[in-house]
């Protein structure tokens, strides 16, 4: 019986995915809306997978995001078989070459987050903005020697040649997110997740009890760069371009913001919380501008201070006749 | 005792921490099915030694066999896998857990870590609650468990891993009368079920002389005396040790008495 309502929490995320295919289809809203909601709901789940299960606050994982962008950028420009690829297959050959910038963003996660997982709380916070600053600098000074005539300050903007239609993309960005979702819901349903929110719970325990702590959190942590930079490359993509603000702290607040609005640790949670914010920064954009992010801000503060478990946290605490939520909404 | 009888060889383990010599040379060996009372004054090392057999602590001299393979520094969550099981002196429950949860992790992480899929964990954990009385607590918080239930939980964590060799830190500490004794029968119980090994720290001391098959005793970080119950009460090094503690101290002379 049990079995049966723990499947809500598949429709809910089925009929999100349905609809955002059928306002693809439809053509209900554009293109670039459904793939900003996209963005967003990529770059919560991604970070859901180290902050989420395991406890840990990747306060700069931006770092991802922008290294993601600049590696697909960067490879499509010079690279005239990625250009072509990236083209093919409706959106899977962009997808190929977003994987590369994904294995990129792993390849740094992995070899920092060997030393840096040794950190706990805030320390592991500030570790990670440090690691952000860095490759952002790093940036700035590589990317411009490589065509100095083009990339002022590290700005590269794709040429006409090389830019690809909104349908690909749309299509390389809904398989993201659907794997993405898909390996949300399995790291929750798994011994894996099981390892990770026992880290999250004390790790000390977690290791004596048997879980590889150390494995689980630099995989974890590799997770969550691998589709953060794949975020960041299709993102970039659609700007036709990328440049330093990819690696502002306002991505990684942004994404740290989502997962609390909606449930650390959930799979629910970052999607729904991704959706709530999206309206709620356009909505208060449109009615006050000026002010909006100031509201936000309170808003945000206010969920932090009262309900740190989010909406489907919050919403796991309760019943419904007989039916406990928490056993439904995961 | 031919080796294959022995499960366990602690060997001249020596740990330091700065100029603090919290084990000194201690060697003991735990056979098969053997419950071991590890007792001495609160500092004597007793926790330290635990943390290096289970490898929290490398030791800096010594070593540590566990069913004849050396096991010394060895990360914990490998040396859980080979079968040994510890709870924790000061409970750490995964609260945000359920408690099937709790003893779940045990399960899919102990000894045939990688071999148990969900389903089957559920049902070791669920079987290990059932052992330590807590299965109809199974779908509450770990959080909402008073400290009786926690230390059985750490137990059901433990069993779930399926050890051959249990390392009991303190689970009766704190406990009353009544549920030391509920406790007792449990470890008795789960021990020949299982088919157990068991080390236990214990500061119960009618507890520990009346479970341990054999005690070694602990005092600044060496052994000083080894042996049946009977003899480690009436051990006068181990008394003087108590000395210290005039409460415990007195239990061991009333003991005598009662003889």
């Amino acid at each position: 019986m049990l079995k049966e309502f723990r499947s809500v929490t598949l429709g809910i995320i089925i009929a999100i995915i349905v609809a955002i295919l059928v306002a693809r289809v439809l053509h209900l809203t554009t293109l670039d809306t459904l793939m900003t909601i996209m963005y967003f709901m990529g770059i919560a789940l991604s970070l859901n997978i180290i902050m989420g299960f395991a406890g840990y606050v990747s306060f700069g994982h931006a770092v991802f995001l922008g290294l993601g962008g600049y590696v697909y950028i960067l490879l499509v420009y010079f690279l005239e078989p990625l250009n072509q690829l990236q083209r093919a297959g409706f959106g899977i050959g962009a997808l190929l070459v977003s994987v590369i910038a994904g294995l990129a963003a792993a390849a740094l996660a992995a070899t920092v987050g060997a030393a840096v997982l040794r950190l706990r709380g805030a320390f592991f916070a500030i570790a990670t903005i440090g690691l952000d600053f860095t490759i952002l600098y790093l940036m700035k000074a590589i990317v411009p020697e490589l065509n100095p005539d083009q990339f002022f300050g590290g700005q590269v903007i794709l040429p006409a040649d090389r830019i690809v239609d909104k349908e690909t993309i749309f299509n390389a960005f809904f398989i993201a997110t659907v794997v993405l979702i898909a390996v949300n819901y399995y790291i929750r349903k798994s011994p894996f997740g099981m390892g990770l929110t026992a880290i999250k719970e004390d790790e000390d325990a977690a290791e004596v009890l048997g879980v590889p702590t150390t494995l689980f959190k630099i995989l974890a942590f590799s997770l969550a760069a691998f589709f953060t930079g794949m975020i960041g490359a299709l993102f970039s993509l659609n700007g036709g371009g990328v440049d330093e603000t990819l690696f502002g702290l306002n991505h990684s607040i942004d994404m740290i913001v989502m997962i609390v609005i909606g449930g650390l640790g959930t799979v629910l949670g970052p999607i729904i919380g991704s959706l709530i914010y999206y309206e709620l920064y356009d909505l208060l954009l449109v009615h006050y501008p000026g002010v909006n992010l100031i509201i936000l801000g309170v808003i945000v503060a206010i969920m932090v201070l009262f309900f740190p478990e989010g909406l489907i946290g919050i919403l796991r605490r309760y019943k419904i006749g007989n039916v406990r939520l928490r056993d439904i909404l995961e | 005792m031919s080796s294959s009888d022995v499960i366990l060889i602690v060997d001249n383990v020596t740990k330091r921490f700065g100029g603090l010599v919290a084990n000194s040379r201690v060697s003991f060996q735990l056979k098969r099915g053997e419950i071991l009372g590890l007792i001495g004054p609160n500092g004597a090392g007793k926790t330290t030694l635990f943390n290096v057999i289970t490898g929290v602590y490398k030791p800096d001299e010594g070593k540590v066999i566990f069913k004849g393979e050396d096991i010394t520094g060895k990360p914990p969550h490998e040396i859980t896998r080979k079968g040994i099981a510890k709870t924790h002196q000061i409970v750490k429950p995964f609260n945000d857990m359920t408690v099937l949860e709790n003893a779940m992790v045990g399960a899919l992480f102990g000894k045939r870590a990688r071999q148990v899929a969900m389903e089957e964990a559920r049902e070791i954990a669920m079987d290990s609650l059932k052992l330590v009385g807590l299965d109809a607590f199974s779908d509450e918080f770990a959080a909402k468990l008073n400290l009786h239930q926690k230390k059985m939980l750490e137990l059901a964590r433990a069993l779930s891993a399926e050890p051959d060799l249990l390392l009991l830190d303190e689970v009766l500490a704190g406990l009353n009368p009544k549920e030391i004794e509920e406790s007792l029968e449990i470890i008795r119980k789960v021990k020949d079920e299982r088919n157990l090994s068991v080390i236990m720290i214990e500061h119960v001391m009618h507890a520990v002389m009346n479970i341990s098959d054999r005690i070694v005793v602990l005092h600044y970080g060496r052994k000083i005396a080894e042996g049946i119950p009977e003899e480690i009460a009436n051990n006068p090094e181990v008394i003087t040790a108590y000395l210290g503690e005039p409460e415990l101290a007195l239990k061991f002379v009333k003991r005598r008495v009662t003889k």
